[in-house]
């Protein structure tokens, strides 16, 4: 009996805790929610909830500025850039943990993630000019299609190592090509690794901002992120106005989230556990 | 592997070191590019005076290291301690939070799914938004931080979280524990699903508490995946750029310009791209020095096991 209440009064409290917390998450987000619906002199009284709802801020906001096409850009490039990743990470990937070459260049690989970001500011910015892809989709593709592929290349090692050897070398020895191996047998067994591998990375891309900030300043390139920081520097801050703008930014990775929520944990966690 | 390899000579196919080379290639080529070429130009970079419009003025050797070591009145290297007490509180806060929202999680309840999905939230959402919510959620007018406390009659006038300190540090602090714990709890759900169940049920059988069969079961078996976990937050951490720029902009004063964000100002809003590069080479090797004994921890961890 005392057993059996002392149980109860633990799981309430770990619910208690767990609903706290999810709380905390959900916060910020539902604050921005609830300002969008309110009005100008409402926003300054710092209440949760509004009185008055209001659709204003909702229409508004997308004739103030271009949102859409900002996160068309910021999908455009965040996607095209990922599955450039794949397509450069995934045969190095096999080739050094199948074949056994190139480990070096891996090493190297990972190492190159510690460098801070700014590193590759600079001369990249002066690369870009010369070469024409400052301020272009092309060169925010390639931009952000070889930076993450040291994050690419350390989920998708947890995943080819899933795939037996053995079934490598069976086919080797049945007189399959090395890279006909890769193409034909590992790529569609690797296909959820690649479907999450490219999700976090295309969710990288999406989320960027110091490249962006640098490489992106032009209206036909200018990606979600970029344009919130402008619209956050007016000197007419209208909350209601901003929180539209950053749901609305939001919201097409929420829906990626939401949907692949199993392949993006089984992702994010290939890595670390081999 | 050898032997079946003589055994059926390739036909049309490249040995296997040049079907290697094929495929490692494009990653090389993305390598020089974004690692290798960055690191000499930047080096370079460093030892001139330069702007933005005119890379390579003048050689000035030495220089722009004395400044950015001392020359500034300490400016820079304040700032790299301050990274690396930013990094190291962040990242171990995450990790305690993390693991145990992770604990919290183990048990099997209804929404889970919902639950998992709802701390997924703060992952997706891109930083300068998740700046952009905190900063509206502190402002001084119309946040509901201060509209709380003052309804509430904690305090009597608003409080200017990001432009005063230390507030603007632990804001700072707690918006990047917001967005970041979800992704530790994630890494170490999983690492916690991966203990045997049969363990933990024995020694709850046993009678051990769950406090005990956390310090004494789960704890050491998960460290090396926590400390892996620790170690790729850390280097993440380091890198924070968008949070101070939404939030703080790098003030009050001087006081939360992280280098990544001090460096980024240095060449792109004040152009001097040659300081910029040397205190950027001053910062790797700062990022580097700061890692290796972690590394090595790291590495005592996984023998041990």
């Amino acid at each position: 009996m005392a057993a059996k209440s002392v149980l109860i009064f633990r799981r309430s409290i770990s619910a208690a805790g767990l609903f706290l917390v999810l709380l905390f998450f959900l916060l910020p987000i539902a604050y921005l929610g609830a300002l969008s619906f309110k009005t100008r002199d409402e926003v300054l009284v710092g209440q949760f909830f509004t009185a008055h709802p209001t659709l204003d801020n909702w229409l508004k906001t997308f004739e103030f500025i271009d949102l859409t096409a900002f996160i068309w850009h910021s999908l455009l490039i965040a996607g095209a850039s990922a599955l450039l990743t794949l397509v450069i990470t995934a045969p190095a990937v096999y080739a050094v943990a199948k074949l056994g070459r190139g480990g070096f260049v891996g090493q190297l690989t990972l190492a190159s993630y510690v460098a801070p970001p700014v590193v590759s500011l600079l001369p990249l910015f002066f690369l870009m000019r010369i070469t024409g892809l400052l301020n272009t989709v092309p060169g925010m593709i390639i931009l952000y299609g070889v930076m993450n592929i040291p994050v690419a290349y350390w989920l998708l090692r947890g995943f080819v190592k899933q795939i037996p050897v053995e079934l490598d070398e069976a086919a080797w020895t049945d007189g399959a090509g090395y890279i006909k191996t890769f193409v034909q047998i590992n790529l569609p067994l690797l296909a959820p690794g690649l479907v999450a591998t490219g999700l976090i990375t295309l969710i990288l891309a999406y989320n960027e901002f110091l490249f962006a900030s640098v490489f992106a300043q032009d209206n036909a390139v200018r990606g979600l992120t970029v344009a919130l920081s402008i619209f956050q520097g007016d000197r007419i801050v209208n909350f209601g106005q901003m929180a539209v703008a950053s749901l609305a930014g939001i919201l097409p990775v929420f829906i990626i989230a939401y949907a692949f929520q199993g392949r993006l944990i089984e992702g994010m966690t290939a890595g670390s556990i081999r | 592997m050898q032997l079946s390899i003589a055994i059926t000579p390739p036909l049309v196919h490249f040995s296997r070191q040049r079907a290697a080379f094929i495929l490692l290639v494009p990653l090389v080529v993305g390598l020089v590019v974004f690692a290798i070429y960055p690191a000499i130009y930047l080096v370079a970079l460093s030892l001139t005076k330069s702007t933005l419009g005119q890379p390579f003025k003048s050689w000035v050797w030495g220089s722009n290291y004395l400044w950015a070591g001392g020359g500034d009145g300490g400016v820079f290297l304040t700032s790299l301690l301050r990274s690396a007490v930013f990094a190291l509180t962040v990242t171990g806060l995450e990790l305690v939070a993390g693991t145990a929202l992770a604990l919290l999680l183990l048990k099997p309840r209804r929404g889970d799914s919902l639950i998992r999905g709802s701390i997924l939230l703060p992952l997706m959402t891109p930083p300068v938004l998740v700046g952009t919510a905190w900063k509206l959620m502190l402002a001084p007018a119309g946040g509901l931080v201060n509209g709380k406390l003052q309804a509430w009659g904690v305090i009597d006038a608003p409080i200017s979280f990001l432009g005063s300190q230390p507030w603007a540090d632990i804001s700072l602090i707690v918006a990047d524990v917001w967005q970041w714990t979800p992704f530790i709890a994630i890494m170490a759900y999983a690492a916690l699903k991966q203990v045997p169940g049969d363990v933990v049920e024995a020694a709850r059988l046993d009678g051990a508490s769950e406090g005990r069969i956390f310090w004494t079961i789960l704890l050491p078996l998960t460290a090396p995946a926590l400390a892996a976990i620790f170690v790729l937050r850390l280097v993440m951490a380091f890198k924070t750029f968008d949070l101070v720029y939404i939030l703080t902009y790098g003030g009050p004063g001087n006081s939360t310009a992280l280098p990544n964000f001090g460096i980024w100002r240095l060449a792109m809003r004040s152009f001097d791209v040659g300081l910029a590069a040397a205190e950027t080479v001053l910062f790797a090797v700062f990022i580097s020095l700061v890692l290796l004994p972690v590394l090595r921890l790291h590495k005592r961890f996984e023998e041990r096991t």
